[in-house]
């Protein structure tokens, strides 16, 4: 699944080859006085959950237009570079959101060389929600895609050439980071009626072009259109209303995803009691007990956590365990972190066998990375992965002694931990990692605040329900912009669905038309 | 212009002659040889000569150079935005369109003039001989009566990328070897081509022309190890006109006033009056219940190769949709044939049973067949090898272009053979090959999506392939292209040129003369009296160019209103009316387009080792670069399954080696200009 269309995002890091190049001439098209401005973007950039401030990044041209509509500062900005206490407010409602400190940075004098602006608000789930929309809702701003923040930078000569190398590997982070929130979003409900106003989408398009290229020669009628008209007209009242309806139906999984994952009876179930200091799960000697994906929530630190035990991996017995183990695998896809269970009376007893075992047991309970470099896969798993040794105390304390001196010689392997579910041996060690891992998480804005993708959803779907209407206003006199409106809005709607091709129109084309020469 | 093209007498042609030539032309060496005349081939030479090669034109027999193969007809909808763009690179098939038409239209008319079709029904002698007699008063074009047995190939340039190299070909009976620098096959269907009729097959690329190409398929699959597929096509049987109830069909007339396809003239040799009419006509359950019937004496449908499934046979559009009535187009083949084409009822099956078929429609109860409908099996080069030069990645000097290169139509295939012609030919004189941009023409779209994604069917343009359709109109092809393939390609003209440049500035002009006639609504109210009340006002200073926008306002009506300033544009005004409305919408578009073409600028060197690249990149990104080996950074873009980091370290490579080789000139030159 393609979340954005994050070609764009290095675009004007290409424009500097502009400087190694002659001038170019222009004379292909008329030229054009229009100038096309740049968005703004915004972007939460302190971590989400519990903390104290967040802090909300605004840059671009409308910078301070932001800033006057959202602080109710309509004469003079602040001077730059100072912290001035205001009211925030919802720019249409004039609805208060939160007193925060406000900031103005006139470009070039920025990170991004931009004009830019920031709001420190409380660190409240709702309160971040709330300002995200507002910006959201304002002409010309958008949330801002992977990287972007850097990659402007960059354009502004704020970064030096060598600094791409580090451009790229901040992409990658953004994106899988959104990827996995993403994933977590589309899973439920909203992603269905994504998915289905973006099938709808595609349908009304391929019957436009299917209307646009063969109706002279075929017998394609006019009712083809008469039904695009209407399926647009309900497409548009749908979206509309989703829009105006306060997320009905989208409940957030807020706080920092942590699965429990391993083989069948390694005590999966257990760590998840003994973490929640009560029994959510059964647990019992008998493998494969736990058959679906139990979840709890829970404070660690300070820090909103949502823990979920899967089923144990293995070949199923029946088709219901089947489906377990494939909601499981789903679940560490789409985790922040990942405690790997192992039965430590597993280990191998011999010595210096331990972490090639492990290594092995790793790759049968992670997801293969999908970049396929087995550096960046170990890197990756080393910062998003706990093993947690179960069942410590049936093993011969020497053995665990050796076992852990070898895994901390071991390069490649995620941090290990020895514990005891039964005897709640470890356990504060244990806890002790996990707690600044949580921490970590929750303090990068990468792991994907939910109320981002939320914003950044919206703005898509405003872009799209806008271009629909491009569709009404030419449909009598120019089909080739009404179909222009049409793929507008199905591009807008791609960007959370997933791209569509030109291929795929055709292949719906002949699907439901018979269409000679 | 048009007047001076004379009927041509083929025996008259010198270079018909073509039995000296053997003794002659193997002491010769050409820049360029075409082998092939149909319209990849005849586009090809003309243009290979026109940049200033020295060019051969090799086929199989001179008669059916400029034939049309299929149906008698040019354009349409995608279709005829490739005869426009040919036209604006002084290619030969929008003049010929011209001089051959009996039947003009503009097909979607009624929706909006980025996908309007310019179309025409074709007198097929008219098309051979306006070709013909083009290909003669070609200066540096030699033509060749001959089938081509082998390719020859040598050692690679170490200094250039490729493994082989081509060095001239070899004639089926020839003595010597003919020698040159670069070599464009455009052999359409005869690459291990088989005929298929009812259950006979026989070897070949036409009915009645000579199987031929065996040596050369040969030599592209073993020698040079190009991966090669299967595609099937056909064409219907001819239709006496005698024998067909016109008054049971419905009649189609052509527009009162034929548009020309060419820039260049201003009218079509048919004149209005004299244009023939097409007929429409349907098929009946009785069509159906034959083909059912006939399928187990029907090799071609049966086999599994694939077909265009926009031009599928009457047998593969009844047994994909059953129980429905299919149109039938009944077109002239020219004004003085005495045969109809019976467009929508292409078949494979035994000729008895076409024959019962056809009579199956009202219309056609007592019609007679003049050649029987059959189909066609052939090889295809998988086009994923070729640069978007159109030239063999592998190969130096060896360029493909039309079927050969899995596509259908003439349109597609001439548009292909313009620019394997140019590179051709700017290969043999040491120029940079050069790329057209899907962002600036559908050729463009046509060559990247062949290049780039490769084909599974036949493939044929489509409006809808052209993600910048609003902005690659039939009306701008000229503006476009002609500079560009002036100044850069040299396959335009002086002539040409100089009036694309004078109605390119006439276009700046008439419309900042528009924008500078401003009045408030309420005078521009006064003005427009009768068509005041489907406009809604929304601001107090309206410029004649916001105005314009408005479907009910044209640039005639404004220029009665200004006549001082906006009458010298008259001549413009249709043109004038679609920038002002469609400019907003190119705007919007701009921003894409540049993205776009920024990427497209930065090529990727094709040698590129990307297994041990010393970047980060995943090794299936490597692995996936490796084996579709992109052109440039925006082709590798559109790889499906590369992430957006690698293509930043890739284009941090590409930057730091730039930096390097600044002064190094580069052999492809990619041809979007940021």
């Amino acid at each position: 699944m393609l979340l954005s269309t994050p070609w764009r995002l290095w675009r004007s890091a290409i424009s500097t080859l502009k400087s190694l190049r002659p001038a170019p001439v222009r004379h292909l098209s008329i030229p054009t006085d229009a100038v096309c401005d740049a968005d703004t973007i915004f972007a939460l950039s302190s971590g989400h959950g519990r903390c104290g401030v967040a802090v909300v990044r605004v840059s671009g041209p409308a910078s301070s237009m932001v800033l006057r509509n959202m602080t109710g500062l309509t004469q003079t900005l602040p001077p730059p570079r100072t912290a001035l206490l205001r009211r925030i407010t919802d720019p249409h409602t004039k609805e208060l959101l939160d007193r925060g400190l406000v900031l103005w940075f006139p470009g070039p004098h920025s990170f991004t060389g931009e004009d830019s602006a920031e709001f420190h608000v409380h660190g409240g789930p709702a309160v971040i929600t709330a300002v995200l929309q507002g910006l959201g809702s304002l002409k010309g701003v958008r949330p801002a895609e992977a990287g972007e923040f850097t990659r402007r930078a960059f354009h502004a000569g704020k970064l030096g050439l060598t600094e791409v190398e580090g451009l790229g590997d901040l992409i990658h982070a953004e994106t899988e980071a959104q990827r996995r929130q993403a994933l977590r979003q589309m899973d439920g409900e909203l992603g269905h009626l994504y998915q289905d106003w973006s099938s709808r989408l595609k349908r009304c398009l391929a019957h436009v072009e299917a209307f646009i290229d063969f109706s002279e020669d075929e017998l394609i009628e006019d009712g083809v259109l008469n039904q695009v008209d209407s399926s647009v007209h309900r497409l548009q009242t749908e979206i509309e209303r989703h829009l105006g309806d306060e997320r009905r139906g989208e409940r957030l999984r807020n706080g920092v995803q942590v699965v429990i994952a391993g083989a069948t009876n390694a005590g999966k179930s257990s760590l998840l009691n003994t973490l929640c200091q009560r029994p959510a799960a059964i647990v019992s000697p008998i493998p494969g007990t736990t058959r679906d994906v139990v979840e709890a929530s829970l404070d660690i630190g300070g820090f909103p956590v949502l823990l979920s035990d899967t089923a144990g991996l293995r070949d199923g017995l029946d088709s219901v365990e089947r489906e377990g183990v494939r909601r499981a695998r789903q679940r560490v896809e789409q985790a922040d972190l990942t405690l790997v269970v192992v039965d430590s009376t597993q280990l191998p007893t011999e010595p210096k066998q331990a972490p090639t075992f492990l290594q092995g047991y790793l790759s049968i309970v992670l997801p293969q990375p999908s970049g396929g470099n087995p550096e960046e896969g170990r890197e990756a798993t080393s910062d998003r992965v706990l093993l947690v040794l179960n069942k410590s105390d049936l093993v011969p304390e020497a053995q665990k002694e050796r076992t852990e001196r070898e895994l901390r010689e071991s390069l490649g392997l995620p941090p290990a931990c020895f514990l005891s579910c039964h005897t709640t041996t470890g356990l504060g060690d244990f806890l002790a990692v996990l707690q600044s891992r949580v921490k970590t998480l929750c303090g990068n804005p990468l792991s994907g605040a939910p109320s981002l993708t939320q914003a950044r959803h919206r703005a898509h779907l405003q872009q799209s329900v806008q271009a629909l209407s491009q569709y009404h206003q030419y449909r009598n006199h120019d089909l080739a912009l009404a179909a222009e409106g049409v793929r507008l809005a199905l591009t807008h709607i791609g960007r959370i669905t997933g791209r569509v091709g030109a291929e795929e129109i055709l292949d719906i084309v002949f699907r439901d038309f018979c269409i000679g020469k | 212009m048009l007047a001076r093209k004379l009927p041509l007498i083929l025996h008259n042609l010198p270079w018909s002659v073509s039995s000296r030539a053997g003794s002659d032309l193997a002491r010769r060496h050409y820049d360029v040889i075409v082998v092939g005349g149909g319209h990849a081939g005849t586009e090809a030479a003309a243009a290979a000569a026109r940049v200033g090669a020295e060019t051969l034109l090799i086929t199989q027999k001179i008669a059916t150079i400029g034939a049309l193969s299929c149906n008698p007809s040019l354009g349409g909808v995608g279709k005829g935005h490739l005869v426009r763009e040919l036209d604006a690179l002084d290619g030969l098939c929008g003049r010929a369109g011209d001089w051959a038409g009996v039947h003009f239209s503009i097909l979607n008319r009624s929706k909006g003039p980025a996908v309007w079709g310019p179309r025409a029904q074709l007198d097929r002698e008219r098309y051979r001989q306006f070709i013909q007699s083009e290909l003669l008063s070609t200066p540096r074009l030699t033509v060749l009566e001959g089938s081509v047995e082998e390719l020859l190939v040598s050692q690679s340039n170490p200094n250039e990328p490729g493994h082989h190299r081509v060095t001239g070909i070899c004639l089926v009976n020839g003595s010597q070897p003919i020698l040159s620098s670069s070599v464009v096959l455009t052999t359409g269907t005869f690459l291990s081509g088989s005929l298929f009729m009812g259950q006979t097959t026989t070897p070949g690329g036409r009915i009645g022309d000579a199987p031929s190409c065996s040596g050369l398929s040969h030599t592209l699959r073993e020698t040079l190890g190009l991966r090669v597929g299967r595609l099937k096509t056909g064409t219907p049987p001819r239709i006496v006109k005698e024998s067909v109830e016109l008054s049971l069909v419905q009649i189609q007339t052509p527009d009162k006033e034929p548009t020309p396809f060419s820039f260049l003239n201003t009218h079509t040799h048919c004149k209005p009056e004299e244009q023939l009419p097409c007929y429409l006509t349907h098929t009946t359950p009785g069509v159906e219940r034959v083909v059912r019937e006939s399928l187990h004496l029907n090799c071609h449908i049966q086999q599994d190769s694939k077909g265009p499934r926009y031009c599928p046979s009457i047998e593969s559009r009844v047994l994909r949709f059953p129980g429905r009535q299919h149109q039938v187009w009944l077109e002239p083949e020219g004004l003085t044939s005495d045969l109809l084409y019976p467009q929508g009822l292409t078949m494979t099956m035994p000729p008895d049973l076409q024959l019962r078929l056809l009579r199956e429609i009202p219309a056609l109860h007592r019609a007679e067949i003049r050649t029987p409908g059959y189909g066609v099996h052939y090889d295809f080069v998988c086009p994923t090898q070729l640069n978007p030069s159109l030239q063999v990645k592998s190969t130096q000097g060896l360029f493909l272009a039309g079927q050969i290169n899995g596509t259908t139509g003439y349109e597609e295939a001439a548009a292909q053979g313009l620019w394997a012609g140019v590179n051709a030919a700017r290969a043999a004189l040491s120029l940079p090959l050069l790329a057209l941009c899907r962002t600036q023409s559908y050729i463009g779209v046509l060559i990247d999506d062949l290049v780039g994604r490769g084909v599974t069917e036949p493939y044929r343009m489509f409006t809808s392939r052209a993600e910048f359709r609003t902005s690659l109109r039939p009306d701008n092809a000229d503006i476009r292209l002609t500079p560009r393939g002036f100044e850069e390609v040299g396959c335009v003209s002086l002539r040409r040129y100089k009036e694309a440049v004078r109605v390119r500035d006439s276009l700046q002009e008439g419309l900042a003369a528009l924008k500078s006639v401003t009045l408030s609504s309420t005078r521009w109210r006064e003005k427009l009296v009768e068509r005041l009340q489907v406009i809604n006002f929304c601001s107090f200073s309206i410029s004649g160019l916001d105005l314009l926008q408005y479907k009910d306002v044209s640039f005639e009506m404004l220029a009665a209103i200004f006549p001082e300033h906006l009458s010298p544009y008259l001549e413009f005004s249709q043109r004038l009316n679609i920038e002002a409305v469609y400019r907003p919408h190119c705007e919007k578009q701009s921003r894409e387009i540049e993205r776009v073409q920024e990427e497209e600028s930065l090529s990727l060197p094709p040698d590129m080792d990307y297994l041990s690249l010393p970047t980060s990149l995943s090794s299936e990104v490597r692995e996936l670069l490796d084996r579709v080996r992109p052109n440039t950074l925006g082709a590798a873009t559109r790889i499906p399954g590369m992430t957006p980091a690698a293509i930043v370290h890739l284009l941090h490579y590409v930057l730091r080696t730039a930096q390097r080789n600044q002064h190094t000139g580069q052999r492809v030159k990619a041809a979007c200009k940021p």
